[in-house]
């Protein structure tokens, strides 16, 4: 590191003029324009028309558009199965980024190190995460197959009692959050050893020297230099999970009797299965905002490190 | 002697780690070579004859090569679309800090994808856009962008970022503009995280479900959505269920094992790290 550094990056910093610094900031303005005409065309604008569809009353083939009000959202906090949904939604995400974040952590320190055959280790665990989520319903649906599937087995040889896994409503829950984990936690584990593979020597160096402990070592010098990655991890992973859907839909359908229904997978049922697409569309605004909210949260944490 | 016993716990860990991670996985593949026999054996067999007799039925009774096809068009364009949108994108939020625009892509993210269905699918129903090939393909590739832009944003926003300023500074001193900054230094220098972005986004694209569910006709349907209709039929036909999905897995499979070793070789391949 020989050169004169100014620091606090960005434009201000170059030794330059003020004519160069504007078109500077014409060439970066059309280097983002792309990128923001086609989420204003394809994300915005869908996004207002689904504000529009939530207020009136949208029939299949008709042109005719009556206005509702605010009708469809009256009709959410009624409807139980909403409800079910919401609580449904809400308790796969805690849990799911909770247990994913930590072994999200383990898996990406641990995989860091060089060990013979972390590589291997790294893409064969790797799988989940990449297999299409279809795939990944099927595979679980035979394994958690209440008469021959692999899971029941597995419990008859250490003396358990067989369960009926995704056909019981008591179990459906776990059974889909065993999954997520397992089909989500390397992903996190990918982006955390990507940052391991960045962060300087120097602080571990200085701490060995300093005759820090292995704990305090990842307590006070990992963990916070690892923040940044894994509040980005997070941050993507919540967003998904927040959305709960695809194993959910592939697997259960929301059932049994609506046990495993989350928001995603109800709002589409409205608006695909029985063509309510006002209903699914005031659905689908509230989860927006319930995922807007808690990126938010976590974009605001994230920045408080930098 | 020290380290040595640190490897037996490591090794340990490795094992416990594969046989949780890939069993289930390794289970779908060799029941995709069981007869209907062995696949609905209790308890399950381990040893069993193989038979490739599930993936022809699948070419046989189904245009499969079709569908992957389909997949293929769907997830490659969608990604060279994302990368050409999202990589500038992602240099511009990193050099000229500007959340807001960050926040904004983020927005693609977060928004639920039915959110955007129910509109896509009432404005193209309603422009007849639907029954052409060309437009169908259309649609669900671009639909599959809002998945792959996002993503490539908000990767490659992170190694822009890790690239140091300093190198920046004495190019813009050796008389270079913006975009040669941008093409000869930072986007060099940000490959791995380009093969990373490029790796997922395909990856994403070919898994991602939703869309194509609600958009892809007979001849533009993914293998995602074949494969969920499978299931739907209710068939007790696990082979071909297996056999369909580990087709779907294959190509993630050996796109990620090659991409591994690209990945940590552009990873170790450190910058200004001297």
């Amino acid at each position: 590191m020989s050169a004169p550094s100014i620091k606090g990056g960005g434009v201000a910093s170059y030794p330059r003029l003020r004519k160069v610094k504007r078109d500077d900031r014409i060439t970066g303005f059309l280097m983002v324009s792309p990128a923001v005409v086609f989420t204003l065309a394809m994300i915005i604008f869908p996004i207002g028309y689904a504000v529009f569809l939530s207020v009136t009353k949208w029939a299949p083939g008709s042109s005719a558009i009556h206005f509702v009000g605010l009708n469809n959202f009256g009709r959410m906090l009624s409807d139980h199965v909403f409800w079910s949904s919401f609580r449904v939604t809400m308790i796969l995400f805690v849990a799911c980024l909770l247990i994913e974040t930590i072994i999200g952590i383990y898996l990406g320190i641990f995989l860091s190190k060089d060990i013979p055959g972390q590589k291997v280790l790294q893409a064969v665990i790797l799988i989940p995460s990449i297999i299409a989520s279809v795939a990944i319903g099927m595979m679980w649906i035979q394994i958690l197959d209440p008469t021959l599937g692999f899971a029941n087995y597995l419990l008859s040889v250490v003396g358990l009692k067989p369960l009926a896994w995704l056909a019981n409503p008591d179990t459906v829950l776990q059974s889909l959050i065993i999954i997520d984990v397992w089909q989500w936690s390397p992903f996190m584990a990918l982006i955390i050893t990507g940052g391991m593979r960045t962060l300087p020597s120097e602080p571990f160096e200085a701490a060995v020297i300093d005759g820090a402990s292995k704990w305090q070592i990842f307590r006070f010098v990992t963990l916070p230099l690892l923040r940044p990655v894994v509040m980005v991890a997070v941050l993507l992973r919540s967003v998904d999970l927040v959305r709960f859907f695809d194993t959910v839909y592939i697997m259960t359908q929301g059932g049994p009797n609506n046990a495993s229904m989350t928001l995603n997978v109800y709002s589409y049922l409205q608006g695909f299965n029985y063509m309510d697409m006002s209903y699914g569309s005031a659905i689908m605004l509230f989860l927006l905002l319930l995922v807007m909210l808690i990126s938010l949260v976590i974009t605001k944490l994230r920045g408080r490190t930098s | 002697m020290q380290s040595k016993r640190h490897y037996i716990g490591a090794y340990v860990q490795y094992a416990i780690l594969a046989f949780a991670f890939l069993g289930p996985v390794l289970w779908m593949v060799s029941s995709s070579f069981k007869n209907n026999v062995d696949i609905t054996a209790y308890p399950p067999v381990f040893l069993f004859k193989p038979t490739l007799k599930n993936y022809l039925n699948l070419f046989r009774v189904y245009p499969f090569a079709k569908y992957i096809l389909n997949s293929f068009i769907i997830a490659g364009f969608s990604t060279i679309l994302g990368l050409l949108m999202g990589v500038p994108a992602a240099y511009a939020i990193a050099r000229f800090r500007l959340n807001s625009l960050a926040f904004l892509t983020l927005l693609a993210r977060m928004a639920p994808g039915v959110l955007f269905l129910i509109p896509w699918y009432i404005i193209s129903t309603g422009l007849h856009l639907s029954g052409n090939d060309f437009t169908d393909y259309s649609s669900l590739i671009l639909a599959h962008c809002v998945v792959t832009m996002p993503l490539i944003v908000w990767l490659m926003i992170s190694y822009f970022e890790s690239v140091p300023i300093d190198i920046e500074e004495s190019a813009v001193i050796d008389g270079c503009s913006r975009l040669g900054l941008f093409f000869r230094i930072s986007l060099p220098l940000s490959l791995p995280g380009l093969a990373v972005s490029m790796v997922l986004s395909f990856i994403f694209s070919w898994n991602y479900f939703l869309f194509a569910l609600a958009l892809a006709n007979n001849s533009t349907m993914p293998l995602t959505v074949i494969a969920f209709n499978f299931i739907g039929e209710g068939s007790a036909d696990w082979g071909g269920l297996m056999a369909a999905s580990t087709i779907i897995s294959l190509p993630a499979l050996i796109l990620t094992i090659f991409a591994q070793k690209l990945l940590i070789k552009g990873l170790t391949t450190g910058a200004v790290k001297g």
